[in-house]
């Protein structure tokens, strides 16, 4: 398994992933209009290797893993595994935590900076998109914090833009772990949080730091279990935080809990960018550490982004696992790449108005990132979009088959489709789609009869034509 | 003040369309639009604008809450900087710790 960007970077050029740029790019929007290009054309990671105003070894690597080949390769998989493989591996290998270990040292520490030495424009944060409101550093990164109760550590990736040589501002949501435990532990006593942004660490650490997963769960764990190996953490120089030792970059900060910046706007995962901007928080850098000649990881976000493919998939078992534990039939769920991390598909044994209900509570009741949700039967196939499209085309009633649930002060304020006045209030609502029918409805007498091949025919009818299917003259 | 020779390029924020106007100190964020690595650097301060720019004036680009350019470029004076770490609440809106920071003298 990886210990770091560079043994994945590796790995992704021997499977034909992996894409070099030698020829000079400019940081200030070339790079990220080319790397957006590559995106949508779901072309491979790119590795650019020399990069306006920057001299030589000074490189950007990005989108790492935003197609499901890549996503493969980083487990460990063929990288034409399909979908259904590589979420039945996430689910196989998420409850197998192995503890991070302490190193004394390690790459990250190759260069020291503090002090009057520090300047974060010594790294090639680019303009990702025209407009943005800064240059971003952190992208495909983790910020590393910890609850000071419970000493309960998170990684998170979230978006951090380069204000000065100094200063960072970023947007992990009021509602992230990030931003829950600064404001409960910290802005509360006025005091400065520790952070420290992790850019370059192995792909899984990565892959973690984005994934849902519960309050109090340690992601270095989830993260050794899904390597298989444990994560070598290193201690920060001016905090007591560990990150991996294998990183390119860190970036050892405080949180103010007394200060504000602007932050955004930005092209963000949901494909747009909407007018958040100037509500995030600010940071003070107290250190940079790196290796030689540091690799910048760089998520291009916007349309089918990395979070397309890694939040999504550890979304959609995130999802399945709280159905579970609230009682809910699940079955299974996908989070569709083109939905933008907003739209679910889930099949339920059955559904129904008190169903519905029941999943939108449990779904929204402490952050409510989704804002649409298909509700199937098992005979529907998640994966499958044209059957779900169908299935929601003909099986939601327009009148009783859409249920509805609004909240204030949890609803995500990237999704495109709010208001300014709905985005200041975090205000929202969830959508839940029931493509099933009725329960009360006869199987005899009330269920229309799907008119397809497999369920229209009798048994006898279909054995006897897919036995002579050659013999009318098709090929396949 | 800026000979017409070096007169700098600023870019800044708006949320809402009425939220720059002519001839009254204004508290702002800029960013510098000086080329190299330096570039986008953001400062605080508080600044006059003027609609037609003059020649010794620099130049203020605006761009709206959803990062759209628009077309006017206003004249910027730069009366006085405010501080980079300005005090305010995270979470809560910026343009109205810059307000604070304008009217306290910080």
């Amino acid at each position: 398994m990886f210990s770091d960007t560079r043994d994945f970077i590796e790995a992704l050029h021997a499977a034909g992933d992996l894409h070099e740029i030698e020829k000079e790019v400019h940081w200030d929007l070339e790079l990220g209009a080319v790397s957006r290009l590559a995106c949508e054309k779901d072309g491979p990671a790119l590795w650019f290797k020399r990069i306006t105003d920057y001299p030589a070894g000074i490189t950007a690597f990005v989108n790492p893993m935003a197609t499901w080949r890549r996503v493969a390769v980083a487990f460990g998989l063929p990288p034409d595994a399909s979908l259904k493989e590589i979420y039945a591996e996430y689910e196989k290998r998420e409850g197998q935590l192995i503890a991070p270990v302490t190193v004394a040292g390690g790459p990250c520490k190759e260069m020291i900076r503090r002090g009057a030495d520090i300047d974060l424009y010594d790294f090639p944060a680019p303009m990702l998109h025209d407009g943005d409101g800064g240059r971003y550093l952190g992208t495909w990164d983790m910020a590393v914090c910890r609850d000071p109760e419970t000493n309960w550590v998170n990684w998170g990736m979230y978006r951090f833009m380069v204000y000065d040589s100094l200063h960072l501002t970023g947007f992990p949501r009021p509602t992230s772990h990030l931003g829950k435990v600064f404001q409960d532990h910290y802005v509360a006593k006025n005091r400065p949080m520790p952070m420290a942004l992790v850019i370059g660490a192995d792909p899984i650490s990565h892959f973690t730091a984005s994934a849902t997963y519960h309050i109090g769960g340690e992601e270095a764990a989830l993260a050794g279990g899904l390597r298989g190996a444990p994560v070598e953490l290193v201690r920060c120089e001016t905090n007591d935080l560990l990150v991996p030792a294998h990183s390119e970059i860190i970036v050892e900060c405080d949180v103010l809990p007394d200060c504000a910046g602007l932050e955004g706007p930005y092209g963000e995962y949901p494909g747009y960018r909407t007018g958040e901007m100037g509500n995030g928080i600010f940071c003070r850098v107290s250190a940079v550490t790196h290796r030689k000649n540091p690799i910048l990881t760089v998520d291009a976000t916007g349309y089918r982004d990395d979070s397309s493919t890694i939040t999504a998939l550890t979304g959609a078992i995130a999802i399945k696992r709280r159905l579970e534990r609230h009682g809910i039939p699940v079955m299974d769920v996908n989070v569709p790449r083109e939905g933008a991390v907003h739209l679910a598909v889930i099949a339920v044994k059955y559904g129904g108005k008190q169903m519905s209900r029941e999943i939108l509570e449990t779904l929204t009741s402490r952050r409510a990132l989704l804002s649409k949700i298909f509700l199937v039967e098992p005979d529907v196939d998640v994966y499958d979009i044209g059957k779900v499209l169908h299935a929601f085309s003909t099986k939601c009633h327009p009148a009783h088959g859409i249920h509805v649930v609004h909240y204030e002060g949890r609803a995500n304020t990237l999704t495109p489709c709010y208001s300014q006045g709905e985005r200041a209030l975090q205000k929202g609502a969830t959508a839940l789609y029931d493509c099933t029918w009725p329960g009360e409805w006869s199987r005899e007498w009330e269920v229309p009869v799907q008119a397809t091949f497999d369920s229209i025919f009798s048994d006898s009818t279909k054995e006897k034509v897919l036995a002579n299917w050659k013999s009318y003259g098709f090929k396949d | 003040m800026a000979s017409k020779t070096d007169r700098q390029t600023w870019e800044t924020f708006v949320r809402r369309p009425g939220d720059l106007r002519e001839g009254i100190e204004t508290p702002m964020v800029l960013r510098d639009l000086t080329p190299g690595k330096h570039k986008y650097q953001m400062r605080h301060v508080v600044a006059v604008l003027s609609r037609d720019p003059r020649e010794t004036e620099d130049l203020l680009r605006v761009r709206t809450v959803v990062g759209v350019l628009l077309p006017e470029t206003w004249g910027l004076k730069i009366i006085r900087a405010l501080p980079t770490e300005l005090p305010g609440r995270p979470y809560h809106d910026f343009y109205d710790a810059l307000r604070r920071a304008a009217v306290s003298g910080d």
